[in-house]
């Protein structure tokens, strides 16, 4: 397997954790900031099924995508570091440098956040935490939507077969 | 043997053990809280457990300047490594506070808000790429 091969498997896996994240976030924020609290008549629409998922369910698989995700991300950044950055800055991108170090942050605050996240959402039926789960997963969501985005901008700039 | 939506929701929200433990529910609300303060003061007075400098595979304990030819150095790793041991250890003394702590409303505003503070520090200790 040549290192080429090897790095872009790495990259592709972490792509796809996103993805599973992204997925599973954004189904549990809309529930907890849209809640569905009566179907229309004629039946659900795709938005309201989106919104009308088991909430909690999703928590311990959010924390453990997000794990992987930052593990695989921080194996493949020691490449990203030389073979990347440096064409990037001498490319004369600094702004998009800029945004990548900024998703860079927001990884690693999420770890902060996950313990908390996870607790919230396991007491679900404690109204007394109701407004610090919805902030958590809404702040968690939105962290993991711009993460997602500035790493896809990034790849386009200097991603796959550059 | 089928499952309905009630029984997920009532077997993912009744977990016992760590979901139910208050000293659980304190160490991560100080966790929580003290990560994201003690990350900005790691950015900005750049205070990393350790150095990587990924040209050579080295790693420094602390801070440590860029060796002239050996590529870059890496900080991003120290700092979370930092963050990552420093506020569990503030989270394990915030295990021991009282169970009112958390009837505190601020807390629970602090818990997420926090996240949202900090990002306008992080986006100034970036000044350089914004400018250039």
């Amino acid at each position: 397997m040549s290192v080429n091969t090897f790095w872009t498997i790495f990259l592709i896996l972490h792509g796809l954790a996103a993805v599973a994240l992204l997925g599973a976030l954004t189904h549990q924020a809309l529930a907890v900031a849209m809640p569905v609290r009566q179907v229309a008549a004629g039946g659900p629409g795709f938005v309201t099924r989106f919104r009308a998922v088991t909430g909690p369910a999703y928590a311990t698989a959010v924390c453990v995508l997000w794990i992987i995700t930052f593990i695989l991300g921080a194996f493949i950044y020691t490449k990203y570091r030389i073979y990347i950055r440096i064409p990037i800055e001498q490319a004369g991108f600094w702004k998009t440098q800029g945004f990548f170090e900024l998703k860079e942050h927001f990884a690693s605050f999420g770890l902060g956040l996950l313990p908390i996240y996870w607790y919230f959402w396991k007491n679900a039926q404690n109204p007394e935490y109701d407004g610090a789960r919805k902030g958590a997963t809404l702040v968690l969501t939105a962290m993991c939507w711009f993460i997602f985005i500035v790493g896809h901008v990034v790849n386009n700039v200097r991603g796959y077969g550059s | 043997m089928s499952t309905t939506t009630a029984d997920r929701v009532s077997k993912a929200t009744s977990q016992p053990g760590l979901a139910s433990s208050v000293r659980f529910r304190n160490f991560a609300l100080v966790m929580a809280m003290s990560f994201p303060v003690l990350y900005v003061i790691c950015d900005i007075f750049n205070l990393p457990l350790f150095t990587y400098h990924p040209g050579t595979n080295r790693v420094d304990l602390f801070w440590a300047a860029a060796r002239s030819g050996e590529g870059p150095a890496m900080y991003w790793y120290g700092w979370t490594a930092t963050c990552l041991v420093a506020s569990p250890v503030l989270g394990l003394i915030g295990s021991l506070l009282p169970e009112s702590f958390v009837q505190n409303k601020l807390v629970k505003i602090l818990v997420w808000a926090l996240y949202v503070i900090a990002v306008p520090f992080l986006v100034w200790s970036l000044m350089p790429f914004w400018t250039k």
